[in-house]
Order: C-alpha cells, then structure tokens, then sequence
C-alpha cells in the first residue's frame, strides 16, 4: 500500500500531477473505491489495470468531476481542487478519451476538434471554418499526428477517430490525460501508433493516465502501473521492476495461470461439416469464398485471420444468420444448409456473437429475460407457447451464480452492467444449456483476465466432453493456446490449416497475410493457384 | 449528469427507483395537487368575468362568478352521479380501452403506432358497412345480435389491421419510421372513408356525410338506462386488456415480438423473423383501434358519421399515462372517461366556459402524466440507483 516507498526509489522530478487521497465512492449497497490513494507523477504514463469492476472507471470519473467522492480530496499540481462537473476538470487541465468515442460522424475532423469551443468570425454569429482547419492542422502536426482535418470522421479508421479524441483533448489545453481502454477498439498497428503518440505527447510535457486490462500493454507503454483490485488500490510499481505474473497475482489476488493446461482428448465423429459455403453480402460481392472444414467432437478448431477476412459471414452464415449462396454445410450428420436459425439452435448450436450488444444480448432487458434470449423455444423454458418462467429464472441464477456475473441481480437490465460481466453472463447462457456444438467469436473480447481464464478453462471442459468449439478470434495467443488445429482466413477463404504445435507465430502472421511460409505445405487450393500463376 | 444541480438530479433518483406504490401515492397527490391548482384558476377566471349571479363577493375586487368547489362537484357528480353520467363515462372508458390498448401494444414491442385514429376510422366504417348488409340477411332477435356483433367486431379488427400492417411492412422492410407513416396514413384513412361515405357508400340523400343507422340486431344490448352503453363491451376491453397482459409477460409469441420491436439484431440471433414480428405487432395494434371503431359504431353512434372524436389519439395520452402498461391502461382510461363526461356535465348546468373545463381536465392530466414522464425521461437519461457505478462502472 505504501506508495511514498516505491516511488523515492526512481530518480524523477517527482511532482505530481495528479494526488487522489483516500478516495472513497459509495453507491447503494457497493462500495466501489475504498480508501484509494492514487499518485501520477507529472510527465509520465501512468497504468491503471484491474479487473472488471474492480473501480478503475469509477476513480477515473471521480477524478474527471463525474463522480462527487463520498470521501477524500482530488489534488491537481499540488492544488486542491473540487469539481461540480467534467467543465470543472477540464478548466484544470483534465482530458478523457472515453472508450466510445464521442464524436460527430458526419462531421469533420476540425470541426469535431473545436465543438464546443469554436473559434468564431462575424462577432461570433459563425463558426471560422477556416480557422478550425487551421488550428487542427497545427495541433496535429505540433504532436506528430497523421490526420486530414478536412476528412468526415465516418471516413476515417477507428484508430484515427481515437486520434481525434486526443486532439480535441488536447485543443482544449489539457494537460493530463485519461484515457479508458484506450486499445480495445484497435488493431495491433494501430496500438502501436498509439503507443507512439503516447510518447510524444509526454515528450511535450503531458501526463497520461490509462486504462487497461491487458497486463503487457501496462509492462510495454506505461512508467508506473497502480493496481486495483475490489475497490481497494493493492500497490503502485513502476514497470520495470514488475512482471505479468505479479501484476496479474495482484489483479485477481491469486496465482493465474497465464498457460492453459491442455489435456488429451479422443477426436470423435465430424459434428459440423461446411462444404463449398460461398457468400456473397448485399452488393453481390463474394466475401467467403468456397470455404471448406469440419469440426470434430471433441475438438477445438481455431479461425485465425485478421478482422475482415470473412470470419463473419462465415460464421454468420454456420448459424443461419445468412445465407450461403453455395455450398453445404451438415452438423451432427443432418444437412442444414436451409435450416432455420431456430431449428439449429434448437439442434443444439450455441453461438457466442461478436458483436455482443447488438445480437447477444437484448440491452433493455433484465438478465432474467436475456437469460432465454435464443432459448425461448426450447423444451426447458416453454411448452411451446408459454414461458416457464421459474425454470427460466433457475436458469439465471445458476448461470450468474456459476460464471460470477456482477452485479448478481437478475433483473439488472444488460446495459447497466460492464462489458465483461455482459460477455461473462453470455458465455454462461450458452454453455450450461448443453450444446453439443458452440460457436465462440471474440469470446473473451473486453474480458478481464480472471475471466479469460474461466471462459478458456469452460471452453476445454466442453471440448473434454466431447463437444465440438469453433473458435474465432483475433487473438493468435488465444486460438493457439485453445486450438487442435487453426484454420487461418485471407479474403475469404481458408489459406491453411494447420496444427498449433507445428507453427511460429511468424508463420501463422504470414499466412494471415495470404503468403505461403516456406517450407510449409499448405493445404490450400487457393494458394496454390496463385503461385503457380 | 452532474450538470444538473445535485438536489434535482438526487429528486430524480428517487423518481427513478419509486416502487410501484410509492408511484401510485405520487399519482394520487399529484390529483390533489392539479385539483388545487384548477380551483384557484376557476376562482380567479370567475373574478374577469360577469354574470349575474356571483357567489362571492370580495371588496376591491369584485364579483367571482364561479366556485371552484361546485364546479369539482359537478364535474364528479356529472360523471358518475347519474345513470345517464355513468353511462357516458363508461362508455368512454370502453372506448378508450381499446384505443389505449391499441397503443401499449405497439409501445411495448418498441414501436409507437400514432395510427390508431386512422385504423379506427376504417375499422368503423367497415363495421358499419358490414353490418348493414348482414343485418337484414339474420333473424331479428338474440340469434341475429350474436352473429351480427362479432362479426361486426372481426370486421372492424380487420380493417383496422390492415390498416396497422402497412406501416409495419413499411418499418419492416423499407427503414420508413412508423411515426411518419401512421400520422400520414391517418390523413389518408379519413380521406378514404369520408370520399366513400359521400360518393358511394354511404346515404347519399343526406346532407351529412354519414351512412344509414344499423338495425337493432348490429347494437350492443344496453346496460345503463338513459344511456348506450353496454356491460358486454366493457368486460371485452378488461378482457382484452388481461390477455394482452399475459401476452406480453407469459407468452413466447409476446416475447418475440417485443424482441424484435426493441431489437431487431438480437432476435434474429435468438432465432426469430424479426421483421414478420414488426408487421405482426403492428397489425395487432391496429387491430384493436379498429375494434374501438367497431364499438364506436355498434354502442354510441350507431352509424359512421364524419367527425368521429379523436379518440385514437387520446389512447396515446392513455396509454403514456398508463406508462404503456396494459393493466395500466384500464384505470387511466377511466379517469380520461371520468373526466370527459364530467366536463359535459359542466357545460350544461354551470355557464362555465367550454374552454375553461378543457383547461382543468388538461391540468389534471399533465400533474399526473408528469411523474410518470419525468421517470422516463430519468431512467433514459441515466438516474436512479446505478448498476454501473456499483460494478465499478467498467466499460460503461
């Protein structure tokens, strides 16, 4: 707990920026800061990591003026300060870059920059657009920033959004800077742009605050890593003295396994055979591309690629969710290529979405009603046109008992709880009803590493009893981890598969990029013939 | 959030996690309260006016014309203290059932059908036409009336849904937003019965637009002397109000249709067609404005008649009221019915201006409407305990 040691030990300037004292912030029946002293020297980066709702956000929040502290005092440069509001923070400097961002789609870059604060002509009856371009590009190039201020940010890649973000922080003269999960929405190029632009702005002179649950992006960008863990900040250390198992032994207060112990399993009968599939999206265009694989019991098939190669149709398509305009596709021996969705889950097909909000999970709806979201039909709940509930909410309480949802209400609404209680909660839902198949994307996606490693240790038990998991993910550490065998995507069609044991990282990057590694057999029609073309 | 001054946000709060009683105690003061207000309106309107003979008289200021404690009282004796007054309160309330109803249906699958005077328009006049014809074809006694009435009834629900279906397959299939088209479908829906009416189907000696009375077998059997209104009907509207209760928290079917209302990607992942789920609320939803059509024509009017009263939209206000609840609906119809027929009562006995009684009954309901709005308008906005603060708010 004591931070004044760890600190005296570096040869810094040791101005701090920032001083939260004994912040304690309770919400109704949850204390979710207890007592936190957290200290960030001035111009340095500073990593925040924790679990899922271990209080990260909610002591960023206090200290962006969100949130009054039920106890404690926030110190900016040595100055006690109180804020009525973020307007208050932001006068003294504070800037946060939300997860979502906020920004004007159908605007552009300059204009976002200056919303809010537009530098104006006539009087101030207009907004100076020319001005704005002006400001933006000088701001942009002071910090070494890749952007056309003239572009519409619908036009521009979610890595040049966050930029955006930056400047818009940075145009209102802030000086420290938070940033929540600042790389969850990003590429791993774009992250190390980021990380880039991190350096630069410490180089002039900035303080930076981030957010993060992946415990080597704390190691690789930030100088001091806080940890918090239960509302409770367990210790702050700077990065070069800290490795992933302590930082992660603080995170979940035990030893996490950061491999997973895979044991044997005897491969059974194909479950899910895809044959040929071809799919075309709305504008006729092929995005999946005669793709053939099967997925034995127990067996876990992992799709590697980077995003946009067609993983999601393909998947899409697997559940019924789309159709194939060629191909077949057969699970558990009954060919169900015009197979309703309902019938295939009804077969015992779970699917874990990607996009967890939009089609997993009913946002306005309680947990108890999420909870047969997809089930509704089933035996268990229904008798075919009426819903047993008390079965249902049985359900629920297992499923959130059982995977450790937070918070453990039922009629919680799916909004009002974090992205990794959501996925924990969706994961549960689809594994405890039995499925002899389960299709996982993105399955551990904005998920804390206790969880992650639950939700791996779930996955294997499945495979161990003999079902069959297809697993995509952009992940490679987790597809080769949890894999039997990797099928790895490339515009559309599957370029190889090939067993985890036998394949580097560099190899597997090279496939995704659609090359043949050498000396590989690669077991691709596709390949193929553009070699020998 | 905190932009807010923090006493009105910590107000909110409580609004937000109020407990069902604790909103009817709120709904009950917030009555009192919009009684108080309108009788010091009533009191001081009575002092700018003259009459000739005032009830009180205050130096330096004149005659008041009007007591406030009167006019509440006649007002409630008006709507519930005669056979006549009960009659016309209740037949409102059916009516209302039916047009409220219409509404939660579509707002609790996450659509907001504004349409519901349009398909009770047509839903009348296709009852009304439906039972002419069959009228005179069925014995004139109790046998008739049990053939003629449902399906009078099944007429109006289908001209209603029918007319409901367009803007759902318009919603479903083409992104046209339901508000547009079920306010533009209203104007067309008169257009199309008052052209038919006038030029085809209606009786073209008269100078009204209106068609002939339906026989006697065509109309609901009275309950109330002195009045139209008819037992039957109103245990049809708690009945369909019940069901559609159920429908909604026990049934598979209510399940996916308010799925694929709130969202649509999400009930396609469970396995559902989302979009023959929106057609299918909708045309639900028109259908019962058709069936208060269909009531309108077969208990009160006994005829289509141009300027039938606008109470689809009143079914709005209801149904909001209600906070889109169907159980909801039936004590909110009955104060809109109370309250309607009372004024009436008004008119005719008190001299109070017209204009001045509909000022009360709005009184009346914006108090009580507007915890209920300002608890939407809080949970939306975020108020009220936080789940997100008490996970320690990640990735919110």
């Amino acid at each position: 707990m004591n931070v004044d040691d760890e600190s005296s030990n570096r040869t810094r300037t040791g101005n701090l920026a920032v001083h939260l004292d004994g912040i304690t912030k309770r919400f109704p029946g949850v204390i979710a800061n207890d007592d936190v002293d957290f200290e960030v020297e001035s111009g340095t980066i500073h990593a925040l990591i924790g679990e899922n709702g271990a209080g990260k956000t909610t002591l960023m929040n206090v200290l962006y003026g969100l949130y009054e502290p039920t106890e404690g005092s926030v110190w900016i440069h040595g100055e006690r300060r109180e804020f009525d509001g973020p307007r208050d923070a932001m006068e003294a400097g504070i800037g946060m870059i939300h997860q979502h961002f906020m920004l004007v789609d159908t605007m552009t870059v300059a204009e976002n920059v200056v919303l809010g604060d537009e530098p104006t002509k006539w009087g101030g009856l207009a907004t100076d657009r020319k001005k704005a371009i002006e400001e933006t590009k000088a701001l942009a190039k002071q910090y070494g920033f890749d952007l056309d201020p003239t572009k519409r940010i619908q036009d521009i890649s979610v890595g040049e959004q966050q930029r955006v973000e930056i400047l818009k922080t940075l145009y209102r003269g802030s000086d420290i800077l938070i940033l929540d999960e600042p790389t969850a929405v990003l590429t791993p190029q774009e992250v190390d742009g980021l990380f880039g632009i991190l350096e630069e702005l410490i180089a002039e002179g900035k303080t930076i605050i981030f957010i993060t649950h992946k415990l080597s992006e704390a190691l690789h960008a930030a100088d001091d890593i806080s940890v918090l863990r239960d509302g409770e900040l367990v210790d702050t250390v700077s990065a070069e003295n800290a490795s992933r198992e302590d930082l992660a032994r603080m995170m979940v207060g035990r030893d996490v396994l950061l491999e997973v112990d895979k044991p044997d399993v005897e491969r059974g009968n194909p479950i899910l055979e895809v044959e040929e599939v071809t799919v075309e999206d709305e504008r006729g265009v092929t995005v999946v591309d005669g793709v053939d694989f099967s997925v034995h019991e127990g067996e876990v098939i992992g799709i590697a690629g980077v995003d946009g190669n067609g993983q999601s149709e393909l998947v899409e398509t697997i559940t019924g969710l789309q159709t194939p305009s060629d191909g077949s596709i057969t699970f558990d021996g009954t060919e169900i290529t015009d197979v309703s969705r309902a019938d295939r889950i009804g077969m015992g097909m779970a699917y874990i979405a990607e996009d967890r909000q939009k089609r997993s999970l009913v946002m306005e709806y309680e947990l108890r009603r999420n909870g047969i979201l997809g089930c509704q039909r089933l035996p268990e709940f229904s008798n075919g046109w009426r819903i047993d509930w008390e079965s249902a909410e049985d359900y629920v309480d297992d499923v959130i008992d059982e995977y450790d949802v937070r918070p453990p209400d039922p009629s919680a609404e799916a909004h009002s709880l974090s992205g990794g209680n959501q996925q924990k909660f969706i994961v549960g839902r689809e594994f405890e009803r039995d499925p002899s198949l389960v299709i996982a994307s993105q399955p551990t996606r904005g998920v804390d590493i206790g969880s992650i490693e639950f939700i791996h240790d779930r996955l294997l038990d499945l495979r161990a009893d003999g079902k069959g998991v297809l697993l995509v993910s952009s992940k490679l550490e987790e597809v080769r981890r949890l894999s039997d065998r990797i099928a790895v995507m490339y515009d559309g069609d599957i370029v190889g598969i090939v067993d985890p044991a036998d394949v580097t990282e560099e190899e597997l990057g090279l496939l995704m990029a659609g090359e043949r590694p050498t000396g590989m057999d690669v077991d691709s029609a596709r390949v193929r013939r553009r070699e020998s073309a | 959030m905190s932009r807010l001054p923090t006493s009105i946000g910590a107000a909110l709060d409580r609004l937000v996690d109020a407990s069902p009683v604790e909103r009817i105690v709120i709904s009950i003061a917030s009555l009192l309260f919009a009684v108080a207000v309108g009788a010091v309106l009533v009191l001081v309107s009575g002092f700018v006016t003259e009459c000739d003979d005032p009830f009180v008289l205050l130096p330096g200021v004149g005659y008041g014309c009007y007591n406030p404690l009167e006019v509440y009282w006649t007002m409630l004796e008006g709507a519930f203290g005669s056979s006549s007054g009960l009659g016309r309160t209740l037949q409102e309330t059916t009516l209302l059932l039916f047009t409220g109803l219409s509404v939660a249906v579509a707002f609790r699958a996450g659509l907001f059908n504004i349409g519901t005077q349009g398909q009770m328009v047509l839903g009348a006049l296709a009852t009304a036409l439906v039972v002419l014809e069959l009228g005179q074809l069925v014995p004139q006694n109790v046998v008739g009336m049990v053939i003629v009435i449902p399906v009078g009834i099944a007429a109006g629900a289908l001209a209603g849904g029918i007319w409901g279906m367009i803007p759902g397959l318009m919603k479903a299939y083409a992104d046209a937003h339901e508000v547009i088209t079920t306010i533009m479908l209203n104007f067309i829906a008169t257009g199309v019965a008052l052209y038919l009416v006038q030029n085809h189907v209606g009786d073209l000696t008269s100078d009204s637009v209106l068609t002939e009375t339906i026989p006697s077998v065509a109309r609901f059997p009275t309950s109330i002397s002195d009045s139209r209104f008819s037992m039957y009907a109103l245990i049809g509207a708690l009945l369909v109000a019940v069901g559609i209760s159920l429908l909604y928290t026990r049934t598979i079917l209510g399940y996916e249709l308010r799925t694929s209302g709130i969202q649509e990607t999400a009930a396609e992942y469970s396995g559902v067609n989302a979009k023959r789920n929106i057609v299918t609320s909708m045309t639900l939803s028109g259908a019962l404005g058709g069936v208060a059509g269909a009531i309108y024509v077969m208990m009160v009017q006994y005829r289509w008649q141009s300027g039938i009263p606008a109470l689809g939209f009143d079914g709005i206000a209801v149904s909001i009221l209600a906070g889109n609840n169907p159980i909801g609906v039936i004590p909110a119809s009955l104060l809109f019915g109370g309250l309607k027929s009372g004024s009436v009562a008004i008119d005719l006995s008190l001299g109070v201006p017209n204009e001045l009684v509909d000022v009360l009954r709005g009184l009346i309901i914006l108090f009580i409407a507007m915890p209920e709005f300002f608890r939407m308008l809080g949970k939306w906005s975020g108020f009220g305990s936080d789940p997100v603060g008490a996970s320690g708010g990640e990735e919110a």
